[in-house]
């Protein structure tokens, strides 16, 4: 799918958000390792990352939930450490988990959080509601409401102070395509009104929606650039595809074939990312012997061609 | 059926294998109580303060007194005069007393029947009680016995069956009503709850409904987050401190001196502000409710039982004594029935006051100090 991005915004010329060796260790467990980022302002950046990579460690560290154990970040122009309590009135946070008190009302969250930040002006909150589509579950408790909507309340409470940086750990995990769709237009407008976004997702559909990306794998960032750069950038990678009835035995033998990176189904057919020196006649072979394999055919590489080889070569 | 219990109970006993705290306190807390109650609890006191005034020191004299020593049960130590003794027990440094009058070995020979005289502190019935059936100790036959022939210049002398009389004195509670001696202590038991079940789990839930990261994330302060956190159980626990007085003096005829009113505010607040104090510092330890509340009733049990507010104090062995002292239920006790039932001041009890304060002061710089603005 092509996401139609909005129209780039004009950039400001200080990064809203540049990191540099950025790393946070656990014990003897290094969950971010020296990660360097740069976000212009009012654009979608994702961090992209399988499980475990590190990507809610860096949001945590960036949005000053926990201390960096190595590397150093300006927020808004602000140093992350030294400067977090200016940082944090302007930054917005959206947990991975819902962070909302389940025996309060969806209201009655959104001025709790909005007090927390000073500021509060009823007629906002009520905007608000309306904007995440929360009207009708005003006065209804946040512990009774459905996974989409609390996700809507978590964005609305953490956007109620109106902050410059907001960030977005999985927002949309868990949720269903259209609420999935209606909550990325609300971004893109949160874009076009000047908000920087940084938004991490391991969707790929999610992914292409981003403005800018990064690869994380095992804390370390693999890739980066907008969506077509990563596309194009598989190096001298290449995709192929040919269509076939599943078969372990056909998947084994594939993944052995000299220079095949990644072998990934997708329903009927299956996609090989593969190196330059690949060897073609070998597969052509191979699949003369799978009876009802199509004819091995070069395609256009995928997010998700690039996520599982960046993933898969690192691991 | 059975296997599908097995199945669940060995879940149960999966989960809990891996919070090896809450094993920890499984197994460490019944081993420490069971040490500390097998030692302390008796309700025999031993070593209770016993101010005396000798007027006439005298073989005779020192006769009861040695006996009264020898007992075990009193420690003896003088005072100038029968206002010493009032003043002694009022502000609890003795919790009976003792007055040889003068003339009393001259009424004695003369077969007078002297009176001797011995206080006892009302607001402890069970040492009243127990006094009672210690005044043995001094008028036995044994020790009038010895009175008679001790005498080297009792000739002609017929001693009577009493040799002298023993008037025994109920200070403050003089219907020594046990609901008097434990219905103050239930104030601050109730108290002791609310603050640290209460705000013991106030931390931890914002933890386990990971809104604690929210509101790290926020420009919200520390003593901000403190204060917000834990003024509405300080209220709580006020409103339950006055409505547990309240029904005390409706139902049971509890005392409240208006004298009271305000060294009990007070006393109310460093209470209060304490142990909430603690709540607080207890929930920024803990990862999970259950650890907390265990912590809780950790802190709670002994309190209750080493405090002396079901048994004196000075009826636990002098090692275990120092425990008492470092619970603020301790002066709590001390200070809420001399304020109830002795009429005393703050003045009169200000030690226990600072002691309360110091408390206060130090729970709250721990809770603050734990906080943490860090997740990590
Ligand atoms: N508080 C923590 N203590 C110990 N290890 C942690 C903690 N938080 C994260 N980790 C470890 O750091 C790594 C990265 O975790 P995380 O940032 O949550 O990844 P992601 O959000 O990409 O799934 C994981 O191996 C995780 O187990
Ligand atoms: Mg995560």
């Amino acid at each position: 799918m092509s996401a139609a991005h909005p129209a780039s915004q004009v950039r400001r010329t200080t990064p809203a958000l540049s990191a540099s060796g950025l790393t946070r260790r656990f014990g003897n467990v290094t969950a971010v390792d020296g990660l360097d980022l740069e976000l212009a302002a009012g654009e979608i950046f994702g961090l992209l990352g399988p499980n475990a990579s590190g990507k809610t460690t860096t949001i945590r560290m960036l949005a000053s939930i926990l201390r960096p154990s190595a590397g150093s970040a300006q927020v808004l122009g602000l140093d992350l450490v030294r400067e977090a309590d200016a940082i944090k009135r302007r930054i917005g946070y959206v947990a991975q988990h819902f962070a909302l008190y389940p025996e309060l009302t969806a209201y009655e969250n959104l001025d709790f959080y909005s007090h927390l930040y000073g500021e509060v002006h009823p007629a906002r909150l009520t905007e608000l509601l309306a904007t995440y589509g929360l009207e009708r579950f005003r006065d209804r408790f946040a512990g009774q409401l459905s996974g989409g909507y609390k996700r809507r309340l978590s964005i609305a409470c953490a956007l109620s102070h109106d902050p410059e940086l907001v960030f977005l750990d999985e927002p949309t995990a868990g949720i269903d395509p259209v609420t999935r769709k209606e909550l990325w237009d609300l971004f893109y407008d949160l874009a076009t009104s000047g908000k920087t976004l940084f938004v991490t997702t391991h969707y790929m559909e999610e992914a292409e929606r981003c403005h800018q990306l990064a690869f994380l794998s095992r804390g370390k960032r693999v890739a980066s650039g907008s969506p077509a750069e990563l596309r194009a950038g598989l190096g001298g990678r290449a995709v192929w595809a040919f269509d076939a009835d599943h078969d372990p035995v056909l998947m084994s033998r594939l993944r052995n074939l000299p220079a095949v990176a990644v072998v990934n189904r997708m329903g009927q057919s299956v996609r090989l990312v593969v190196e330059k020196d690949f060897p073609q006649d070998q597969l052509r072979e191979l699949l003369a012997e799978w009876p009802g394999a199509g004819e091995p055919q070069p395609v256009r590489a995928t997010l998700e061609d690039v996520f599982i080889a960046l993933t898969e070569s690192n691991s | 059926m059975t296997r599908l219990v097995l199945a669940i109970m060995k879940k149960e006993f999966l989960q809990l294998r891996r919070d090896p705290r809450l094993i920890a306190f499984i197994l460490f807390f019944p081993v420490v109580l069971v040490l500390l109650f097998g030692l302390a609890l008796k309700l025999e006191p031993e070593n209770v303060r016993m101010a005396y005034v000798d007027q006439d020191p005298s073989l005779f004299s020192n006769l009861i007194k040695t006996n009264i020593w020898s007992e075990g049960y009193f420690t003896l130590y003088e005072v100038e005069d029968e206002a010493a003794i009032r003043r002694a027990i009022r502000l609890g440094e003795a919790r009976a007393g003792l007055l040889i009058p003068r003339g009393f070995s001259a009424e004695l020979t003369e077969n007078a029947q002297p009176t001797v005289r011995m206080f006892v502190d009302g607001t402890m019935p069970s040492l009243a009680t127990a006094m009672d059936n210690k005044k043995h100790a001094i008028t036995d036959d044994a020790v009038t016995g010895d009175m008679y022939f001790l005498d080297p210049d009792a000739d002609n002398v017929v001693i009577a069956p009493e040799p002298f009389h023993l008037d025994v004195e109920v200070l403050f509670n003089p219907d020594k009503k046990e609901t008097w001696f434990f219905l103050p202590g239930v104030v601050g038991v109730l108290i002791m709850q609310v603050a640290l079940i209460l705000t013991g789990t106030a931390v931890v839930r914002e933890k386990e409904n990971h809104t604690l990261e929210q509101l790290i994330v926020s420009p919200l302060s520390k003593s901000g987050f403190v204060a917000g956190k834990t003024l509405p159980y300080v209220l709580i626990a006020l409103a339950d401190f006055y409505l547990v007085l309240a029904l005390s003096t409706w139902l049971f005829g509890l005392p409240f001196p208006g004298s009271a009113q305000w060294p009990l505010l007070v006393l109310a607040l460093l209470y209060v502000g304490g142990l909430i104090a603690l709540g607080l510092a207890i929930s920024t330890i803990s990862q999970t409710q259950q650890q907390a509340i265990f912590l809780s009733i950790f802190f709670l049990i002994p309190s209750i039982l080493l405090s002396g507010f079901i048994f004196p104090v000075e009826a636990m062995p002098s090692y275990v004594q120092p425990i008492a002292w470092v619970l603020p239920f301790t002066y709590f006790i001390e200070v809420i029935r001399g304020l109830l039932l002795k009429g005393n001041g703050i003045a009169d009890l200000y030690p226990h006051y600072l002691a309360l304060l110091g408390f206060a002061a130090g729970f709250i710089a721990l809770s603050i100090a734990r906080f943490r603005r860090y997740l990590d």
